[in-house]
């Protein structure tokens, strides 16, 4: 497939898709294509969104039975629900008669999903069973094949609820594995290994492509600059002089894993000054008490690592939230932040973390809406099409490959988001 | 009204628990002065100290925001940082900066035994200029709310207590709201 033709150069070029991520021994270079064409984007949401897995909703967002989320898997609508057994199906919403949607909300429970057109009705597992006036099919009409079309696979991890749409393909926990260790250690920050998502998401919009989102929430080389304000903020409420925190964001390394996922990993360790773990371990005595009672102090130390966690290719794992990125078009992006509270901690300790969160992230945040812009000004410095490529070999030189065969970087480097393009490339191959 | 505990300030004047539809709009207005002549460090001053500046997601009280995530929910030392932010640090998202044109009607009065609650719709209407063709400005974007203020005297001026601002698109995916709303 031939990429639009933007430029005398890259008429003659005509890369195809795989031609867009551009990787030698010391250089990694991505095509300004990438996130401009059309064309890409709609190959992506087939490639990756329809044929990968991609993350859908969180257990605790549909509880209990008859309980359902609608969102999207690429730009197709889906409902996630949960059905009377318990069991969790995603559903395609689109009425197999003519196709209307068949569920509207954001949220909320049902005994079934009616079609607002005809009355045709689908119970919580999608089966179809109630076909309005049905004198006008004939008596033997199959109803058998004609529920909601459900996902061809949806697979959980620790809550966390993935579908795919391909029938063949790795498994979720084939997929997951490079980054399962992390996964499992975000989790156990939580003396009961969970949390439970609460039901006021921040949502963002950018006129922007979605992978200036994915490519973000674990570059550690941006903080200084697009943050700064930021960090200035903490310095007058008197949390530390930027020079500190400055010393402290030089530590930590920056990891590109297998399958995509990806990333930032400052450890504090139990140092109360460094770690977020630290602090609340010292700020509510009971929740160290209960993190000792499960894990010894070297597992502990690890766990209260500060790490921002991306799962190929639309979820990540924050302190305070899921942040999952919603692509629209090739410009055009939603990002949904859902804030959840670890289960079995003390109750003004998850409120000190959603405190925390209103005060860097979402809409009038000190610190998101600056990255937002960053996206919005790369995407209007593709249109400068005179350039071709961007330079993402930061840190090549000095990356290291450890046994686990995960790339390690320094803090600042762009060893994850190599990661996320190569499986990228092997995606749109 | 909700049943939050406000105390209530000795006030110069017993008699005067609480004020005209004329007073209630002559502070609204002069607020809406404040934030659209980027007067935050005197827009700092209309708030008691233990004043809330809310915009909650979802519509509620503000005794159960806490359990919850709030667009905004600042009280004096966020809404202090907050401007200071915005005004003397290298903001991205204000730079360039919001002009601001802010609407107040429909205001309405009500006595309680806390002092003064207004109800009023907002209209906040805002640009950001840049340069040709710049993504995510010279776009004017409108904003209605519907509010609520909560007043209490101190030293026998009506300061608020309680700033709620409940937008129409409060549980949307919001673009930049780095400006006082």
């Amino acid at each position: 497939m031939e990429i639009r033709k933007t430029g005398l150069k890259l008429a003659k070029s005509k890369p195809k898709f795989v031609d867009l991520v551009r990787e030698t021994e010391d250089t990694f270079d991505l095509h300004t294509e990438i996130k401009a064409a059309p064309e890409v984007f709609d190959a992506e949401m087939l490639k990756i969104f329809e044929e990968g897995w991609v993350f859908v909703a969180h257990e605790s967002q549909v509880p209990a039975p008859g309980d359902y989320k609608t969102s999207t898997i690429g730009t197709q609508p889906i409902v996630v629900s949960r059905n009377e057994d318990g069991e969790i199906y995603v559903l395609l919403n689109r009425c197999r008669h003519r196709g209307t949607v068949v569920c509207r909300a954001d949220t909320g429970h049902s005994n079934f999903f009616r079609c607002p057109y005809h009355g045709w009705t689908y119970a919580n597992d999608g089966s179809l069973v109630g076909m309005a006036m049905a004198e006008g099919w004939p008596k033997d009409f199959d109803r058998s094949e004609l529920g909601l079309k459900k996902a061809a696979r949806v697979a959980r991890y620790r809550g966390l609820i993935f579908a795919s749409l391909a029938e063949e393909g790795p498994t979720l926990e084939e997929h997951l594995a490079p980054a399962k260790k992390y996964i499992d250690a975000w989790f156990d920050r939580s003396p009961l290994g969970s949390i439970s998502v609460i039901p006021t998401a921040h949502k963002y919009p950018y006129p922007g492509n979605w992978k200036w989102q994915a490519e973000n929430g674990y570059d550690g080389y941006h903080g200084n600059f697009v943050h700064e304000s930021w960090q200035r903020v903490l310095e007058l409420a008197g949390e530390a002089p930027v020079s500190d925190i400055r010393k402290f964001r030089r530590g930590g390394r920056a990891v590109g894993l297998k399958n995509g996922h990806g990333l930032l990993e400052r450890p504090g360790g139990l140092n109360p000054a460094a770690s977020w773990a630290g602090r609340m371990m010292v700020t509510h005595p009971e929740y160290a008490v209960a993190l000792r009672e499960n894990f010894d102090e070297e597992y502990i130390d690890y766990v209260s690592s500060r790490r921002n966690i991306f799962i190929f290719p639309n979820l990540y794992l924050f302190d305070t939230h899921l942040r999952v990125i919603n692509p629209v078009t090739v410009d055009s992006t939603e990002v949904y932040l859902y804030v959840y509270g670890l289960d079995g901690v003390p109750e003004e300790m998850n409120e000190g973390r959603f405190r925390a969160h209103e005060r860097f992230y979402g809409p009038t945040g000190f610190g998101a809406p600056d990255d937002v812009e960053i996206f919005v000004s790369n995407q209007t410095g593709g249109n400068a099409r005179g350039v071709e490529w961007s330079i993402y070999s930061r840190g090549m030189h000095r990356e290291t490959v450890n046994e686990e065969g995960e790339f390690e970087g320094h803090s600042t480097d762009e060893a994850p988001v190599r990661a996320f393009y190569r499986e990228w490339k092997r995606c749109m191959a | 009204m909700t049943n939050t505990e406000v105390t209530r300030t000795a006030t110069r004047s017993p008699e005067a628990t609480t004020i005209t539809r004329a007073e209630a709009e002559a502070l609204l207005f002069l607020e809406c002065r404040m934030l659209d002549e980027l007067r935050y460090e005197e827009w700092l001053t209309l708030f008691t100290d233990d004043g809330l500046y809310w915009l909650p997601i979802v519509d509620g009280d503000p005794e159960d925001a806490p359990k919850l995530i709030s667009i905004l929910y600042d009280d004096a030392q966020r809404r202090s940082e907050r401007v200071y932010r915005t005004l003397h640090t290298p903001v991205l998202d204000q730079a360039p900066r919001s002009r601001t044109v802010h609407m107040v009607t429909n205001v309405e009065v009500f006595a309680t035994a806390a002092g003064p609650r207004i109800l009023c719709n907002m209209l906040v209407s805002e640009l950001r200029p840049g340069g040709p063709q710049q993504g995510g400005l010279n776009e004017t974007r409108i904003l209605p709310a519907r509010c609520e203020y909560r007043l209490r005297q101190v030293d026998g001026e009506w300061r608020i207590t309680l700033k709620k601002v409940l937008l129409l698109e409060a549980d949307q995916p919001l673009y930049n709201l780095a400006f006082l709303i």
